[in-house]
């Protein structure tokens, strides 16, 4: 395997938001790599540099072994993507959008109305491909979308926030997909901030305020939280939580409910079961997910103020 | 260079799925030579038939002008849409994008122009094979030019509703401006002097000599300020397609 992306001390500054703050990473060819954070984390300017849409203030990212900044055709020949936002055009049909996108991409007339045909077939949209995207639905949409970036057979694809919106069916979907590709050999790139999602890849990057904060294998960024969490809701959370405090147990008060990180919670569980007085409502152990090794590693939560956390990705587009 | 026919292709697309627009569009030229040319052309020395006449490339003018111009509201459109952000990260050079949607703009506007001629007879115009020639030349180029106006223009503009404002309100102006309705000749110094800053001028006038066989301006002059602004103003896309990479 070789780097298809190397990125060293990638900056970048806004007016007055510096989105990116000196970031090292490599993805390796044929695999599927995460950026996982919260929206306002940096992941659509990371994204946009490497696609060439954007330019760094400072710092190298090499894709295709090539400079984005020199290179930036060349690399665009190579390069699928999937935004956040629609990039249809409403009217024509998803046929001839397709069609009209392989002519973008220099593939000649006949052969652009085959590859049209293939990536239907492929993506199983034939039934549809008549039909203008304004009549489609939001998960037809998103694969219309899909197949629209990999027209050009695209070496390294790049999935931002791929599936905002959809419901997780048409979520489900579009990863089957997404999976077929990267079995075929094709590089993914994606940026989510749905942690479910970031489980298909292959390795991730935990993002947040700019910097990288760890990047593993999902397994691997899970086992850094240990043995796993207790969640315990009571009729006195604040009473219980002074409680745990004084035996010395690493816990935390959420919304939902009250959470204990333990090496081994199957033996820990009955312990504070036996020994607090006040009455449980719930108890329960989780194996960690992604998003508890995001709590762990920056002391927030990937799911807080996600609502508005949308928007402010919407508005970094707008930049 | 495929690229660049792509852009073109697109945008054609688009208008074959919308014929009406064609058909609508021509509505507001006949207006203005017929009601208004009927009505003004019988206040004047000319007389009603003759100041139809003389109106006439004027009339074909204003919709090059405006179906130009109004071609690149597809930018903002597009923009808006999101799908120009498609076409920006193919691997489509800028300048073919530019050049791409200003003549796919003038391409609109010339078919309008096109359909208009059909009317000349009816208004006493018969053109000689030679006339209709320059006539037509003429309008291709006046139409590239007024097509890299709406470009330039709309490559600075995110949005629908305030492009088509702001666009009224330069290009009411410079059809005024023209000499389109009336002779410069005989208009007060000051409006001459400002006609003079005015490119549809200078293509209103080389449509109606060819005609007339009588240029307000001297020839060279009109084609070289046609071909001098509209080529800053391709220019000027270019560039902004260039540095509008950071969409």
């Amino acid at each position: 395997m070789s780097a298809i992306i190397e990125v060293q001390n990638l900056r970048k500054q806004y007016e007055e938001v510096e989105a990116l703050k000196g970031i090292d990473l490599t993805v390796e060819e044929g695999e599927i790599f995460a950026l996982l954070g919260p929206n306002g984390a940096g992941k659509t300017t990371r994204l946009s540099i490497l696609a060439t849409l954007r330019k760094p203030t400072s710092g190298k990212a090499m894709v295709l072994d090539k400079d984005v900044l020199r290179y930036r055709e060349e690399i665009r020949q190579e390069i699928g993507i999937v935004f956040q936002e629609p990039a249809l055009d409403e009217r024509l049909s998803a046929r001839d959008n397709l069609m009209l996108m392989a002519l973008f991409y220099g593939i000649p007339r006949k052969k652009a109305r085959q590859r049209a045909q293939e990536v239907l077939e492929l993506l199983e949209i034939t039934d549809f491909a008549d039909r203008a995207p304004r009549k489609l639905s939001g998960g037809q949409k998103r694969k219309l979308e899909l197949a629209r970036a990999i027209i050009a057979e695209p070496k390294l694809l790049f999935l931002d926030e791929a599936t905002l919106g959809l419901d997780v069916d048409s979520r489900r979907n579009f990863w089957d997909e997404v999976k077929k590709l990267s079995d075929k050999g094709s590089t993914i790139f994606l940026t989510t901030h749905y942690m479910e999602e970031a489980e298909v890849a292959d390795r991730i990057a935990l993002i947040d305020e700019g910097n990288i904060i760890a990047v593993d294998t999902p397994r691997a960024l899970k086992e850094r939280v240990g043995g796993g969490l207790i969640r315990l809701d009571t009729e006195d959370n604040e009473a219980v939580l002074d409680w745990l405090e004084n035996q010395n147990l690493e816990a935390e008060n959420s919304n939902e409910g009250l959470f204990i990180v333990s090496n081994d919670p199957s033996t820990l569980l009955p312990d504070i079961l036996s020994n607090i007085e006040q009455k449980v409502t719930r108890a329960e152990i989780r194996q960690p997910s992604l998003e508890d090794v995001f709590l762990k590693l920056t002391g927030r939560s990937l799911k807080n103020g996600e609502a508005e956390e949308v928007e402010s990705a919407k508005n970094e587009w707008m930049k | 260079m495929q690229g660049f026919w792509a852009v073109i292709l697109r945008d054609l697309k688009r208008i074959w799925a919308e014929p009406f627009r064609l058909v609508s569009g021509l509505a507001q030229p006949l207006l203005y030579l017929f009601l208004l040319g009927s009505g003004i052309g019988a206040a004047t020395q000319l007389g009603g038939g003759q100041y139809l006449q003389y109106i006439f490339p004027g009339v074909v003018a204003l919709s090059l002008l405006f179906t130009a111009n109004f071609a690149a509201i597809s930018i903002v459109f597009d923009r808006e849409t999101g799908f120009l952000k498609a076409v920006l990260v193919a691997p489509v050079s800028r300048p073919s994008v530019a050049v791409g949607k200003v003549c796919s703009g003038a391409i609109q506007a010339l078919v309008q122009g096109v359909l208009l001629l059909i009317f000349a007879p009816m208004i006493g115009i018969y053109f000689g094979p030679l006339q209709l020639l320059l006539f037509v030349l003429f309008m291709i180029l006046s139409a590239l030019v007024f097509s890299a106006m709406g470009v330039a223009v709309a490559t600075n503009f995110s949005s629908t509703e305030v492009f088509p404002v702001v666009l009224n309100a330069v290009l009411l102006p410079m059809f005024f401006l023209s000499g389109a309705l009336y002779p410069l000749n005989t208009a007060p110094g000051w409006l001459q002097k400002l006609s003079y800053i005015d490119p549809v001028a200078y293509g209103v006038d080389l449509m109606r000599g060819s005609i007339m066989g009588k240029f307000y301006y001297p020839e060279w002059l009109s084609l070289a300020v046609l071909c001098f602004v509209g080529f800053i103003l391709i220019w000027t896309a270019v560039k902004v397609f260039e540095k509008g990479e950071e969409i």
